[in-house]
């Protein structure tokens, strides 16, 4: 890359995206407008929207992807993630949580291990590519008790009641229910990135994410339904499901389980022109946090993830 | 938009994304300076897609006729005109498999040469769970047709003549033989049963998912950027149900895993030296649903990459396979070796 080809580069990312990027971080800029590590100039914080890089953006990502990563670590491994690959800035949280699936179906112990492999290398590829930028896993609440983050969102979706437990490691099916309650979320915030990273090797590396994310979702919703034939349960559960992350995320709908629509199964979630959903960075906080409001913490994420992008949407 | 982010979306354009838009089209651009030749062959084409580049000579223009830098003159449209040739392609397979018609008239025409479907037919399904699989796929693939076409709008490329049909000289049968399923002169019937319709599914999915990530760093307008995440995502869901399927039947048809393995080596014999393609195998104790490099990212390919598979060559082509026309639009040469 020429030398003109950057001073384009930085200058498109302070000018031209701009708006596209207000309206992509909407409720999160409040966030970081508190965020402790905000510039300044004479004692006067800079707007916080002109501060968001493509490093926070791959941050964001980076965060989610600690959290996926170590739900199919301890599915498939029993262990999470190795600790060199947890530090960075920000505030190093620790897993509560997870254990070995004792699976059933050979085929879905080889699935979570494919996913868990590819979830691990893509923390790595972030972190690399943010180098000392990078920011530190944040605590993770991946635990099957009545007050964990799995828990309450089966219990927003309408799976078990008060009190009960959802224990994704306890079986085949509840692992890939588990799984069903990230995947899906991982496509619409890549997406909904794409169109704001400035750096072309980064968009296309995030194109290359966005893809994989898709085919791990594709994965879960083909297992599901598959089984589901078996067990309609199974799909009626992936459609609450949906419905509590389309409850959490806003008015609009983004969100689909797979039960058959007429005489076709519903593999890919997708609008009237066969396009992926996209969903803001508070957005997806908003399903992540478990929380319809404007938060900075809650469900997976009990203190909040690292970054500047850290407020969910007030839905 | 300000008048500021035009002329940085211009420098960035004929600056920064020359040399990544070469990479992308190597022979392609080829393709680019010939437009006239695509004049001659289509008679009524209107090479509206270049007006705004300055680049393209018009018809009228006598010899010598300038030297054209190739790279100048690829637009948004030229690139979204190339998919939509990919997606025709795509939906008119899936809508013979699983309704056993074509896509309807109203979304064929356009620029360039509208061309015939050699067709296929509709699959006798065995598993109903695989006829739901197809019925949903081809509905999102006529989607991608309507919506490129009505993006694109007035200069959207007519389809050109596909070649999905049934014979031993057919283009499945060759990319069948090519991958050593079938023997010389042999058929490869994708509509013959569940398996050879996920097979030939196969074929195809994948391919589309590298295709819109190798074309996305040159998408200049934010919408159609994110327009073409959103399908690449759907491609993707397309290829991830298409290989769990496949992984699971290939339990009790290792056959069929095999078959995903020759394949990709097929795909991978016809475009760059590099290896871009993997089948399903078991890696370990890991499938292999997912289809990406080592950082757990998706492959891309240039438009140059793309074109020889589909048109079943290696070589710098116009035209093959299942284009036996070639494709419609600026982006229509395979890439040499």
């Amino acid at each position: 890359m020429n030398e003109g080809s950057k001073v384009v580069e930085v200058l498109e990312a302070r000018a031209e995206r701009r708006s596209d990027r207000r309206d992509f971080f909407r409720k999160a800029v409040a966030g970081m407008a508190a965020a402790p590590l905000v510039l300044t100039i004479g004692g006067t914080p800079l707007h916080a929207q002109a501060a968001v890089s493509d490093a926070d953006i791959l941050n964001f990502a980076l965060n989610l992807e600690y959290l996926e990563a170590q739900f199919y670590y301890y599915a498939f491994f029993g262990t999470g993630l190795p600790a060199n690959i947890l530090g960075g800035t920000g505030t190093q949280g620790t897993v509560t949580g997870g254990r070995k699936v004792t699976f059933t179906d050979p085929v879905v112990s080889q699935y979570a291990a494919e996913i868990a492999a590819d979830e691990r290398a893509h923390v790595e590829f972030l972190r690399t590519a943010l180098g000392s930028a990078a920011v530190a896993q944040p605590a993770i609440d991946i635990s099957s008790t009545p007050t964990g983050a799995f828990s309450t969102a089966a219990r927003a979706a309408g799976l078990i009641g008060a009190g009960e437990s959802f224990d994704p490691y306890a079986n085949d099916e509840n692992f890939l229910l588990g799984a069903f309650i990230f995947e899906d979320v991982g496509v619409t915030a890549y997406k909904g990135a794409a169109a704001l990273i400035s750096n072309k090797v980064f968009l296309e590396a995030a194109a290359g994410i966005l893809a994989v994310e898709a085919y791990h979702a594709a994965l879960i919703r083909t297992t599901l339904f598959r089984k589901g034939i078996q067990a309609p349960a199974l799909i009626t559960a992936t459609e609450k499901i949906s419905g509590a992350r389309d409850s959490l995320d806003g008015s609009s709908d983004k969100d689909q389980g797979i039960a058959m629509r007429g005489d076709a199964s519903n593999i890919a979630p997708l609008d009237e022109n066969g396009l992926a959903y996209s969903r803001t960075a508070g957005e997806v906080l908003n399903i992540v946090y478990l929380t319809a409001m404007a938060r900075s913490q809650g469900g997976f994420f009990p203190a909040g993830v690292n970054g500047t992008i850290r407020t969910s949407s007030a839905n | 938009m300000m008048d500021e982010d035009k002329v940085l979306e211009l420098l960035e354009l004929s600056e920064k994304r020359r040399d990544a838009r070469r990479a992308f089209l190597r022979s392609g651009s080829a393709a680019a300076i010939a437009a006239g030749g695509v004049t001659l062959l289509s008679g009524c084409f209107e090479d509206g897609n270049n007006n705004n580049s300055g680049n393209t000579p018009a018809p009228q223009t006598p010899a010598p006729p300038p030297p054209p830098p190739a790279t100048g003159a690829i637009t948004d449209q030229d690139i979204l005109n190339f998919a939509l040739n990919l997606e025709y392609l795509e939906a008119q397979f899936y809508s013979y498999a699983a309704f056993g018609t074509g896509l309807p008239e109203n979304l064929l025409g356009g620029t360039g040469t509208r061309g015939q479907v050699i067709g296929g037919a509709k699959v006798n399904f065995t598993d109903p769970v695989v006829a739901a699989y197809a019925r949903e796929i081809a509905m999102d693939e006529r989607q991608h047709v309507a919506f490129l076409r009505q993006a694109i709008g007035a200069t959207a490329v007519a389809q050109p003549a596909i070649d999905v049909g049934v014979s031993s000289l057919s283009a499945f049968s060759a990319a069948a033989r090519a991958a050593g399923l079938i023997g010389p002169g042999e058929v490869f019937d994708p509509y013959a049963n569940d398996e050879n319709f996920l097979l030939g599914a196969y074929i195809f999915e994948d391919v589309g998912v590298t295709a819109y990530k190798g074309a996305s760093p040159l998408i200049t307008s934010k919408t159609f950027l994110e327009a073409a995440a959103g399908i690449l995502a759907a491609e993707a869901y397309h290829a991830g149900l298409v290989r769990t399927v496949l992984y699971g039947k290939g339990i009790q048809t290792p056959a069929l895993v095999t078959a995903t393995e020759k394949i990709s080596d097929a795909r991978d014999s016809l475009d760059d030296p590099s290896d871009k393609d993997q089948g399903v195998m078991q890696r370990g104790l890991a499938s292999n649903i997912v289809l990406a490099d080592a950082n757990a990212i998706a492959y891309s390919r240039s438009a140059g990459d793309v074109l020889n598979i589909v048109y079943l060559t290696a070589a710098a082509a116009s035209q093959g396979g299942f284009f036996p026309a070639g494709v419609n639009g600026t982006i229509r040469m395979s890439t040499a070796g």
